[in-house]
């Protein structure tokens, strides 16, 4: 089992049950031949940098997976042929990978998003301590000028 | 007319010294501080930069390309 990760954009105005047909068929196909998905990401709609078949943005997802050299060829047989899917690309990571290295991975990507989603909660809460400083700082500053 | 001297720099590559700048192809902000104005990779002998560092880079910035995540020419809209 090779390790791979493909990023493909998907055009914007397709709408969320489109992205999720798209993106579970394209899991189905990893899983099919027995391929294993590491880590899904789903950027969201970008702007592009140059104009793709007339359209100015797109919807980014990316998959790092394991799965034999087959599946990326079945993989982008489909990309090609689906009109909705405006651009792709697969990059070989690894040469091989074997199943304990892919359970050892998906933990470690689970937990990084744990530890990124309590990281963020906590950032929201000290935003809001620093917001109450600069009121205070306001209020001084329209005394004096009285 | 002496013939001019040429002035050595010492060349330090940024990527080999500090570890913790990756190269990826995937990270558009990075991408745009190897690349001038206009689009265009900078050449190795002004960012100075390592032969193989050089060769990810450019590696990088034709991904990125490709994946309409920096333009291939052109200013780059942030």
């Amino acid at each position: 089992m090779r390790r791979y990760e493909t990023t493909y954009i998907l055009r914007p105005n397709l709408g969320e049950e489109q992205f999720s047909e798209i993106i579970d068929r394209t899991n189905g196909i990893i899983g099919n031949d027995g391929g294993t998905i590491i880590h899904l990401e789903r950027w969201g709609t970008r702007k592009l940098a140059y104009e793709i078949n007339k359209e100015t943005s797109g919807h980014y997802v990316y998959c790092d997976y394991a799965a034999p050299g087959t599946t990326v060829q079945e993989l982008e047989r489909i990309f090609r042929i689906d009109d909705r899917i405006l651009r792709y690309l697969t990059v070989k990571l690894e040469e091989s990978i074997d199943q304990e290295t892919i359970a050892r991975e998906v933990e470690r990507v689970a937990a990084a998003a744990v530890a990124r989603s309590t990281a963020s909660v906590r950032e929201d809460e000290e935003e809001t301590e620093v917001e109450s400083g600069d009121d205070e700082d306001l209020e001084e500053d329209a005394s004096d000028k009285e | 007319m002496p013939p001019r001297k040429r002035m050595f720099r010492p060349r330090v590559c940024r990527f080999c010294t500090e570890k913790e700048m990756v190269i990826d192809y995937k990270d558009a902000k990075t991408l745009r501080n190897l690349v001038t104005e206009r689009g265009k990779i900078i050449p190795r002998r002004i960012y100075g930069t390592c032969a193989r560092h050089q060769r990810q880079v450019t590696e990088a910035v034709k991904r990125a390309r490709h994946l309409a995540l920096i333009p291939y020419s052109g200013q780059i809209q942030s």
